[in-house]
């Protein structure tokens, strides 16, 4: 069953994927669909061919890249259906199932040093070269041109650009609209509500619903609240920070925004677990497989396994056995095994067979752009990463530019909005 | 079932041995490890990776300065050229950047790890020096001190050592590659305008072919050819002026007809230039490991390479340097040499000698791999813009600003992107479809006649290596083994006499005029 029976989530259209027709649901994304078609392995990895296929959904892990409609690189996670797409397997010979180039995992089986590869001889090195040349690249560079991006880009003033619509950003641009001001709310995935829409229901979640009432304040107050819409980097001079961001629907183009009020409620990332072969497709970030299991109905496999010991982790388990699936929690797993998939997980001394891996481990705090705009960072012991060091009212070591959320350490979504809130609040006084 | 490997960093495959092979060899800190394992060189731009390289490198023993977060390179998703080429660069000032802040640690509570951004001093520096330096402690005494850690002094140590003068000992203030060795295209080219550059040039490419076997090393050499584009008649005047010199000096360049440019590289636009020069045996290079392999091999003969030192002075008598003073300690030697690039005047400055060198921001990036596409670098005169595809498939590419301001300077700007991206893919319209990845800045050392700084200034014994205008990786291998020679007591190439500070005491100098980016 790989997707709720409800008519909601039914296919509508067919994609092609490596030319055979797969079922899909016009607008879902391409990784829901290959996975509700049991297709978890996407793509090959870059350098040893190992299997890959989504595993954050969120567009930031890269592990499940595809060729489509003859562009590379596209994340499939990002990429919505549509009757026709096609969808083929990159850095794969012939298809990413049957990959002959897998060999380089198998003959490098303890990692290959590119370095001091093949310099034992002239000979061996020219022809090392000219054949790792060949293997690199994932994709051919199309002869046609792109078309024109149209109009020139200009810059878009705004009294408050708040980046991230999860809990934070949207209570920060609620506090900011309520105030009166004109504010961009950008959020680069197609829905508001961050962590919200994966419905886990925790304690003191707000309702998914209040992400539309935000963008209707927001709105009320000549601003947009805009979903699709990354922000891709912060240049300061000696004005305000200036931002760019891409409008990823197509014609994808480039938007310019100066704010003299910035609030980077980016949110964090999903880390994979480590372990061996802790990158089999079928592993996936616990918030990625709630999210597709609640938007889309998508049920990832048969048997999940869900790694991890917080509130999120029991959440998550709970709703993959309420929609039909055998689940089994585990706080460490210590080895996957699986060929174009995982079927199996080492816990203690045994292996416990599962096709779905949900790990709901820490996440590091998404800190490119508070890091661009030069705010300070911290390490977060948890995931390693670093966390943007921000006073209760989310102010950073630089003027106008406030944090709130997850891209300050881990925390609650109550909490991160009222962080959010609290961020807005103290925002409408800063210019 | 693929081997039991545990992936760190997805998108360019580096696994936790690979990671920790390197910390094992010496690549401590993050921005080391980045460079020697490609980790977050992908087009994620290590969101997740930065995060678990960091956490085996704290369990494996790295300080918390080892472990400050790697400089951010803009953009942080990928971004098409052609996207880009919307943007309007004379409404983008210079000013308006992303500074290289290299963090600096803050004391603070908890793990002890905490990094600050907000106070970058001027030049991008900050990197905790003081909690990166080696634990080998500096000699009291040298031969010979090299200042900087760049290609020009590596390859120079290597050679001494090679002479049997292993008294040696390098400093450099960051880690290796951080100057502009490791920030430049790696275009390698004998396409010059004068005998002396066109036969350093030769030199070097064949050192450059021997690399890998004689350091042990890849440096992914490949002779794709170098395609100067001339979009105006002056350019092709200025070609046909200029090839009569290749020949007599044994290259194989010639001008070719926008037809014959177009067939070596299909996708350029042939109503964007009159004819071209071109010659099949110039080359790319990948930058980073020429310094692993000379250091590593110099340092196996003896030298000592102490990265994270400064150099914050000089003691003198008379017309001799006697010591050299750092951040660690001080080196009595017989012998400085300043090997610093754009960081040269600032050196000699220490000394009390004036350099003319103005140190200039040259602004660079990487898109997506893509499979090969592209043979030659291609160079278009007049606007300075270039780009080549690296070994990985990338396309790499630079455009120098003639509103830049002299000064070091790191921060990478938007208005570069917006330029670069109008004019390449008005060069190559193709080349819109590509994602931007990633971009960074390194500084050209600039003279007031575009050839080098070489030979003693202000003391007999301060040797200079430097004003090479961005140029100076390509000629290294060749100058480093020319200097060691006249230093191992051979008799001095001209270029040590010739090229020395004191010409500019005199009236009009020739100038070298194939300079690019």
């Amino acid at each position: 069953m790989p997707r709720l029976p409800d008519p909601r989530f039914a296919p509508d259209c067919a994609i092609e994927v490596d030319g055979r027709p797969l079922p899909a649901r016009a607008g879902e994304s391409v990784a829901v669909a290959l996975l509700a078609a049991g297709e978890a392995l996407v793509a090959r990895s870059a350098k040893y061919h190992r299997p890959r296929g989504p595993f954050c959904l969120a567009g930031t892990c890269h592990a499940c890249l595809a060729r489509i409609d003859g562009v590379p690189n596209r994340r499939t996670c990002r990429v919505a259906c549509r009757p026709g797409l096609a969808v083929e397997s990159q850095n794969a010979l012939p298809s990413a199932r049957r990959d002959v180039l897998g060999a380089i995992d198998l003959v490098y089986a303890g990692g290959l040093d590119v370095h001091h590869l093949a310099t034992w001889s002239q000979p061996a090195n020219r022809g090392a070269i000219a054949f790792s040349r060949r293997l690199a690249g994932t994709g051919t560079l199309a002869s046609a041109p792109p078309p024109p991006v149209g109009l020139a880009v200009e810059e878009e003033p705004f009294d408050a650009l708040v980046v991230g619509g999860g809990p934070a950003g949207l209570a920060a641009a609620e506090a900011l609209a309520a105030a009166g001001l004109r504010l961009l709310l950008a959020e680069s995935d197609r829905a508001l509500g961050g962590r919200l829409r994966a419905a886990l229901a925790l304690p003191g979640d707000p309702p998914l619903g209040w992400a539309s009432d935000v963008a209707a304040g927001v709105t009320r107050a000549g601003g947009q609240a805009q979903t699709g819409l990354t922000a891709l980097g912060v240049w300061r001079d000696g004005a305000s920070p200036l931002v760019l961001l891409r409008v990823e629907e197509e014609p994808r183009r480039l938007r310019l925004v100066r704010a003299p009020r910035l609030v980077l409620a980016t949110g964090g990332v999903a880390l994979p677990p480590l372990f061996p072969r802790n990158d089999l497709p079928g592993i996936f970030a616990a918030r990625a497989v709630a999210r597709a299991l609640a938007e889309e109905g998508l049920v990832p496999g048969e048997r999940a396994l869900v790694l991890g010991d917080g509130a999120e982790a029991g959440a998550v388990a709970e709703r993959l056995a309420a929609a039909g699936m055998t689940v089994r929690r585990a706080e460490e797993v210590t080895e996957a095994r699986g060929r174009h998939r995982i079927s199996s997980a080492r816990i203690g001394g045994g292996h416990v067979r599962c096709d779905t891996l949900a790990f709901a481990g820490p996440r590091a705090p998404a800190s490119e752009l508070a890091r661009q705009v030069g705010a300070e960072v911290e390490r977060e012991p948890a995931s390693g990463g670093y966390r943007v060091r921000a006073a209760a009212d989310g102010a950073t070591a630089v003027r106008g530019v406030r944090a709130a959320g997850e891209v300050t350490g881990p925390m609650s979504a109550a909490d991160a909005a009222a962080a959010g809130r609290r961020a807005g609040e103290a925002a409408r006084a800063d210019r | 079932m693929p081997t039991g490997k545990t992936i760190l960093c997805a998108c360019e495959d580096v696994t936790r041995s690979e990671v920790q092979r390197a910390f094992q060899a010496g690549h401590r800190d993050l921005e080391s490890v980045k460079r020697y394992t490609g980790f977050g060189t992908g087009p994620c731009q290590g969101k997740s990776c930065l995060a678990l390289v960091a956490q085996e490198l704290v369990r494996l023993g790295a300080t918390p300065a080892e472990v400050a977060p790697f400089t951010i390179r803009p953009p942080s998703d990928p971004v098409a050229l052609s996207e880009l080429a919307a943007l309007e660069p004379s409404a983008l000032p210079l000013e308006l950047e992303i500074p290289e802040r290299r963090p600096t640690l803050l004391p603070g509570e908890g793990d002890g790890a905490e990094v600050g951004n907000s106070l970058p001093p001027p030049g991008g520096e900050g990197q905790a020096r003081g909690e990166l330096r080696p634990s080998a402690p500096l000699p009291a005494r040298a031969d010979v001190v090299i200042v900087g850690g760049g290609i020009m002094g590596l390859s120079l140590a290597y050679q001494l050592a090679r002479r049997g003068i292993t008294d040696v000992v390098v400093l450099e203030r960051r880690y290796l590659n951080a100057g502009a060795s490791g920030r430049n295209g790696g275009g390698v080219r004998t396409q010059w305008t004068t005998p002396t550059m066109i036969r350093l040039a030769r030199r070097s490419l064949t050192l450059c072919r021997r690399f890998a076997i004689e350091l042990g090393v890849n440096v992914w050499m490949r002779r794709g050819g170098y395609l100067f584009l001339a979009p105006g008649p002056e350019h092709v005047r200025w070609l046909e002026r200029t090839i009569p010199v290749h020949e007599a000096n044994g290259l194989r360049t010639r001008l070719v007809t926008r037809d014959e440019a177009c067939q070596l590289v299909p996708q350029l636009d042939p109503g964007q230039f009159l004819a071209a020069s071109w010659n099949p045996d110039d080359a790319v290079v990948f930058p980073w490991p020429f310094l692993w392999g000379y250091a590593a091999r110099a340092a196996a003969l003896g030298v000592r390479v102490a990265t994270f030192t400064g150099v914050t002075g000089f003691e003198r008598q008379g017309a001799r340097l006697t010591a050299v003073v750092t951040d660690r300690g001080r080196i009595a030697c017989q012998t400085v040499v300043n090997a610093t690039g754009a960081w040269s005047k600032q050196v000699a400055a220490l000394a009390g000698v004036a350099l003319p060198n103005r140190p200039t921001r040259h602004e660079i990036l990487v898109t997506e791999a893509m499979k090969p596409w592209l043979g030659p670098l291609v160079s278009v005169l007049g606007n300075g813009l270039y780009f080549s595809q690296s070994q990985r498939g990338e396309l790499v590419g630079g455009m120098g600003d003639p509103d830049e301001p002299e000064g070091i300077e790191l921060g990478t700007s938007l208005r570069f992107l917006a330029r670069f991206a109008r004019a390449i893919t008005a060069c190559a319209p193709a080349t819109g479809h590509l994602r931007v990845v990633r971009q960074w800045a390194g500084c050209y050392d600039v003279t007031p006649d575009n050839n080098p700084i070489l030979g003693a200034a202000g003391f007999d014994n301060f040797l200079q290596m430097s004003g090479f205008v961005g140029h100076g990786f390509m000629m290294a291998p060749a100058v480093g083994e020319l200097m060691a020679d006249w230093m191992a007591g051979g008799p001095p190439d001209e270029i040590f006499t010739r090229f020395t500070v004191d010409r500019f005491a005199g009236g009009a100098l020739p100038r070298e005029e194939f300079i690019i980016g």
